[in-house]
């Protein structure tokens, strides 16, 4: 049995669990790294529909509109509401006199559409006082060392007066910029003046209606571009797979990950069968069919997977857990068909070395026994 | 030790268990973790169009409420020192009613001295309209001789001149007497002038000026006006309509208005009228500051009698709009 030989037993299992813990963990990441590219969009947890110029990209790259394309939107049919959203770059000036570009979001004033759902610290109303700002958990860390409570520091952005209120329990954003919420006319003097500033319009779609519905008579009745918020949250991760190197990085990583497994497990394999060779002939002697000579091996093959996949993905699982305090990792989670995927890997990595190692042995003749 | 069999081993019995339970747990860890990426209703309720609207073809604006006389920048006539400010904020005023005063102490005094100039013109009336009966009595008692040699005719013809005279000097006094009291008339419309009054019943909506403060006839530019007052019975409301959608707007239909911040509130407010002229677009969505290229049409619409609207405060509208034959689906 292969569990005699523990040496070759370990190796296999650590082949195994190395290349489900290296394929498992990397496309975590990855798919938790492009999906930074949505966390605008799922930072506005209300909106069903995100209107905007017809040019605009993702939620970070927008060109603004006429301020009564919100009365547009609230004129079509199917919309239940529609509220300002606004966002832009800003450069902001702190206590210490350094500069920092930051992320400005203007949310509804009277509703406050378009915060995170939570809040880190303090409530959503203290956006009410005057010039109050709230900071996004991860860009506080970048703004203030961890020892400053950064609620109640102030900052100069655009010449206006601005003092942190609040910390919202965001995703961050996919370049950690500071981002900073505030009410739609705040934002409106803390950014500095365009003729148009309105981004985007966040819109509810009434019951009985479905998004893509309402998504599609607003883009014919306005002439506005509409997408529902999972059009757009995907639209956000196309961006950024398009537009930078980390689907080749992490591709890559998998890929040997993929090819690692094949070497460690193909040759443990091999030279199992081989040690072995005279046994299974012995066994064709005594009348032992091929099939079921691969069935055991690949019972055998199947518990060796079956172990090393799950140390592989318990290790992932410990190395998410682990780092999830880390604000790089914050909001990072394992997509139920990773390990789906990593399984498969690992049978096609059994098949194909199972496969190429018990060929000899198929060819073996009951003879071998005695030579 | 009855329980564990004998020949246990760790790399055929404990591993696979512990495989089982450590992938059962990761999938419940992993599955546990999964993000909600789920929709939330909104905390506060934004504006939207209820009842009949929801469902109908509809116009959306932003609007400004405004009394129904529209706010009406009290001037003052003359410029001068404040002395008495009569109104405060909410007071209800009647038409005429005096709102402030300005200093008329120079005009009282030229009152006064038209005073004395009547009196004056009225005593040299009294005079020259005793010199002028003297002469004539004299006049008379010449004229009134029969005997031609009693009195000369140069004397007689002095006698005429003097009546002459008289009569005229007395034609000049009453002038004169006209002529003071058009400027006590003139002092009095001035004294008129520099009391400032309401000129239409209604309510006072700001009072910038305080006793002791100087105003100027010469307003504009960015002064203050000095009162601010306007018929808030009823309210109207101003609502801006991007003029490509002005077209679709039902004219006289009644439209659904909710304050900012308290959009739950929704009342119903009648037509008034449109404004003939399309505008550019004021800041109404928040910034002060706005700077836009849309034009607008203004409707006019009267509220119903509420406490929750005051005069300039923003409003979200909806209008219902003419049924659109191109859109029939949906």
């Amino acid at each position: 049995m292969l569990t005699g030989d523990a040496q070759k037993f370990y190796g296999l299992l650590f082949g195994i669990a190395f290349s489900t813990l290296l394929i498992t963990q990397q496309m975590t990441i990855f798919v938790n790294l492009v999906q930074r590219g949505a966390s605008g969009v799922y930072n506005a947890p209300e909106a069903e529909v995100w209107v905007m110029d017809p040019v605009s990209r993702t939620t970070d790259v927008s060109y603004a509109m006429p301020p009564t394309a919100l009365d547009k939107v609230r004129s079509v049919k199917g919309v239940e509401w529609a509220v300002p959203h606004l966002r832009a770059q800003a450069t902001v000036r702190t206590r210490e006199g350094d500069l920092e570009g930051v992320a400005v979001i203007g949310v509804d004033d009277a509703t406050l559409i378009g915060l995170p759902e939570r809040m880190a610290k303090g409530d959503k109303s203290v956006l009410f006082a005057p010039d109050a700002v709230a900071v996004d958990d991860t860009g506080a860390l970048n703004f203030f060392p961890s020892e400053i409570d950064p609620v109640g520091e102030r900052l100069e952005l655009n010449d206006q007066r601005a003092v942190i209120r609040g910390v919202a329990d965001a995703i961050p954003s996919f370049t950690s910029t500071v981002v900073l919420y505030t009410r739609y006319s705040n934002a409106l003097n803390f950014v500095p003046g365009t003729r148009n500033r309105l981004s985007f319009v966040l819109v509810g779609v009434s019951e009985g209606q479905t998004p893509s519905d309402v998504a599609a008579r607003i883009e014919r009745e306005t002439g506005l571009k509409a997408r529902t918020r999972d059009e757009f949250a995907q639209a956000g991760v196309n961006f950024i797979i398009e537009n930078t190197g980390i689907p080749t990085n992490f591709g890559i990583t998998v890929f040997l990950g993929f090819v690692v497994g094949v070497a460690i497990v193909g040759l443990t394999f091999s030279l199992f069968i081989r040690d072995n060779i005279k046994q299974f002939g012995a066994l064709k002697a005594i009348g032992v069919t091929n099939g079921k000579i691969i069935t055991m091996v690949g019972a055998q093959a199947g518990l060796v997977g079956l172990i090393g996949y799950a140390l592989g993905v318990i290790g992932t699982v410990l190395f998410i857990s682990a780092f999830s305090s880390n604000p790089f990792f914050k909001g990072f989670y394992i997509p139920w068909q990773i390990p789906l995927i990593s399984f498969v890997a690992v049978v096609i990595i059994l098949a194909i070395t199972g496969l190429i190692a018990i060929r000899s042995v198929l060819k073996t003749e009951p003879a071998s026994v005695f030579r | 030790m009855a329980l564990l069999p004998r020949n246990l081993s760790f790399s055929r019995q404990i591993l696979p268990i512990i495989a089982v339970v450590g992938v059962i747990m990761a999938a419940w860890f992993i599955i546990g973790k999964l993000p909600n990426r789920d929709t939330v209703e909104p905390a506060e309720q934004p504006p939207k169009a209820v009842g009949a609207l929801a469902n109908a073809p509809r116009v959306a604006g932003a609007g400004i409420v405004e009394p129904a006389s529209e706010v009406i920048d009290i001037g003052s006539a003359l410029s001068g020192l404040v002395t008495d400010v009569r109104v405060k904020p909410g007071d209800r005023v009647a038409q005429g009613e005096v709102l402030f005063t300005v200093d008329a102490r120079a005009a009282r005094a030229s009152l006064t001295q038209a005073a004395a100039a009547i009196s004056e013109a009225r005593a040299a009336i009294s005079e020259a309209m005793a010199a002028e009966r003297t002469a004539r009595q004299q006049l008379d008692l010449y004229r009134s001789l029969t005997d031609p040699a009693a009195v000369s005719r140069a004397e007689v013809i002095r006698a005429e001149g003097e009546e002459a005279a008289a009569t005229s000097r007395l034609g000049l006094a009453r002038a004169r007497l006209a002529a003071t009291q058009a400027a006590a008339a003139a002092a009095r419309t001035e004294i008129e002038r520099l009391t400032v009054r309401a000129p239409i019943a209604g309510e006072i909506l700001a009072v910038n000026i305080r006793p002791g403060e100087f105003v100027a006839t010469q307003g504009g530019g960015n002064t203050q006006p000095f009162i601010q007052m306007g018929d808030t019975d009823p309210l109207h409301v101003r609502i801006d309509i991007d003029e490509n959608e002005a077209a679709r707007v039902k004219l006289g239909a009644p439209a659904v208005v909710s304050p900012r911040g308290a959009a739950e509130l929704h009342v119903n407010a009648a037509f008034v009228r449109a404004e003939p002229q399309v505008v550019p677009k004021r800041s109404l969505t928040n910034s002060a500051a706005e700077r836009v290229d849309v034009r607008v049409v203004q409707l006019i619409y009267a509220l119903p009698e509420s406490d929750d609207f005051r005069v300039g405060q923003q409003v979200d509208a909806f209008i219902p709009a003419k049924d659109a034959p191109a859109d029939t689906e949906g």
